[in-house]
């Protein structure tokens, strides 16, 4: 069993619990062991945070690594936007003497310190390493394949941009989502200008709701063009903007796409024989059920 | 100042091709986002390939390749009071495609951080920080979220400080050393008078 200290974030616990529960249970079925990362806040969200003072973003972020580091083990999460504050906070914090000599002066006055001890995984991420799990071990976790179904993958930004402050190899057209879509049984379809942006991110979603939801709309222009059934990410954030999102498209725009939108997590847990209760996809704005009829 | 020809008439026919600074101008300007954002934003050559990978410039009039002329001119206030400033959705597009290795989203970052210091800031970023500052979460939890996680079979409060709220007096502490929840406030309360 590997493990993890398990960084929730704020969107999937409080807002999609299904991903959580899911994430929990379905590592455990390929040997990833998900251990509560107890008083965690925020990560703090670096649109939102990072905009305003990014010493804070830097100093907030610390304190959630100093968690893990206390526990000794290494972070995952499954949330793009967590993973850049969390990641790349980690990595920047390890590399420079100022930033960390800076983070740690506020870390002080609650007693805590970055070691830069630990490292930092987007689950997604260890399900596609062999070394921890693999394609392979996914493949054999599935009890109910996702047989007949077309799923579309968006990989979000903050996961692999910017490229260069990050392990992955290509930003431009990755297709390592689609060979873990394509393990559950699933064909993974492709679409125009995959790797566009949900809209939601760097706080214009609170900022212009209707310029925001026009940069998800044009992604479902292209993802329907596709014949999707469902749309699938791994980000918690991403999928509030196209899930909720669509309810507001069909408000602001007058357009009804009723495309249903999952984690892999949670694509992951249908897979593995969960129940759309255990999931909670009644939780979802966008009704899951044309999907769930083709598999169920 | 930007250098001369030495014949009078071609300095006359090309004066508008030069920038001339003003008292509008800030040298300090560039220095302040490299230093922010780490990234050598001074070697933009306005090739305009980050407008170009942008999501937001078809919707808009946002155009980043307009802020990155403007830090490298100095023209502080023309970038910061600019409400399409706020219009990056920081997808790192324009970062990973930037032909001299510029991160114009951090360009974008530093200029927020720098008008955030002139109360300049929409008011969903001080929200943000009011949530934060009293639950530790930017996405509090709800009620109808705690049904749903109990009929999971999970706690009704996650194990952040939803669950540990003891926690929550140390992150105070950080955004008080950055006066953050001070600011916030009395932003948020100057716009309502």
């Amino acid at each position: 069993m590997h493990e993890y200290a398990f960084f929730l974030g704020c969107i999937a616990p409080n807002r999609y619990p299904g991903c959580e529960a899911a994430a929990i249970r379905t590592s455990r079925n390929v040997g990833i062991e998900l251990l509560p990362l107890k008083g965690a806040s925020c990560c703090p969200a670096p649109g939102a945070f990072g905009a305003v003072d990014l010493r804070v973003w830097y100093a907030m972020a610390a304190r959630n690594i100093c968690l893990a580091e206390e526990m000794g083990k290494d972070i995952t999460l499954i949330c793009n936007g967590c993973y850049k504050s969390i990641y790349e906070v980690n990595e920047r914090l390890k590399e420079d003497d100022e930033l960390r000599d800076e983070a740690n002066e506020v870390l002080a006055e609650i007693d805590m310190e970055f070691k830069g001890s630990v490292d930092v995984y987007h689950l997604a991420e260890l399900y596609y390493d062999p070394k921890v799990c693999g394609v392979e071990k996914i493949r054999e976790s599935v009890v109910r394949p996702l047989d007949g179904t077309k799923i579309a993958v968006h990989y979000g930004c903050h996961l692999l941009k910017p490229l260069k402050e990050r392990r992955f190899t290509n930003s431009e057209n990755p297709m390592w989502i689609e060979e873990l879509v394509d393990a559950l049984g699933a064909e993974a379809v492709q679409y125009r200008n995959k790797m566009q942006c949900c809209g939601a991110g760097g706080g214009v979603r609170g900022f212009d709701l209707a310029h925001s939801l026009d940069i998800t709309n044009e992604k479902m222009i292209n993802i329907a063009e596709a014949g999707a059934d469902a749309l699938t990410e791994v980000c918690p954030f991403c999928q509030l903007q196209f899930d909720r999102g669509q309810v507001e498209i069909k408000d602001k725009f007058g357009i009804e796409w009723g495309l249903p939108v999952l984690h892999y997590n949670e694509l992951l847990g249908l897979a593995q024989g969960m129940s759309p209760q255990e999931l909670a996809l009644d939780l979802h704005a966008i009704d899951c059920k044309p999907f769930l009829d083709k598999i169920l | 100042m930007a250098k001369g020809y030495n014949d009078p008439a071609m300095e006359e026919k090309f004066q508008d091709r030069y920038f001339h600074a003003t008292t509008e101008t800030n040298p300090e300007f560039i220095k302040e986002i490299e230093r922010l954002g780490r990234t050598h934003a001074h070697m933009c050559f306005q090739c305009g390939t980050c407008t170009g990978s942008c999501p937001s410039a078809p919707r808009s009039s946002y155009r980043i390749r307009k802020f990155m002329r403007r830090a490298v001119l100095g023209l502080e206030k023309e970038a910061l009071t600019d409400p399409d400033l706020w219009l990056c959705t920081t997808c790192y597009s324009c970062a990973d495609r930037c032909p001299r290795d510029i991160a114009p989203t951090d360009v974008i970052m530093a200029m927020r951080n720098l008008a955030f210091k002139e109360d300049i800031v929409p008011r969903n970023f001080l929200k943000t920080i009011q949530l934060i500052y009293k639950t530790g979460h930017g996405v509090p939890n709800n009620d109808a979220n705690r049904a749903a996680r109990l009929k999971l079979g999970l706690e009704a409060e996650p194990e952040t400080t939803h669950k540990y709220p003891e926690f929550i007096p140390g992150i105070q502490k950080i955004l008080d050393h950055y006066d953050m929840k001070e600011t916030a406030d009395r932003i948020l309360s100057e716009g309502e008078q």
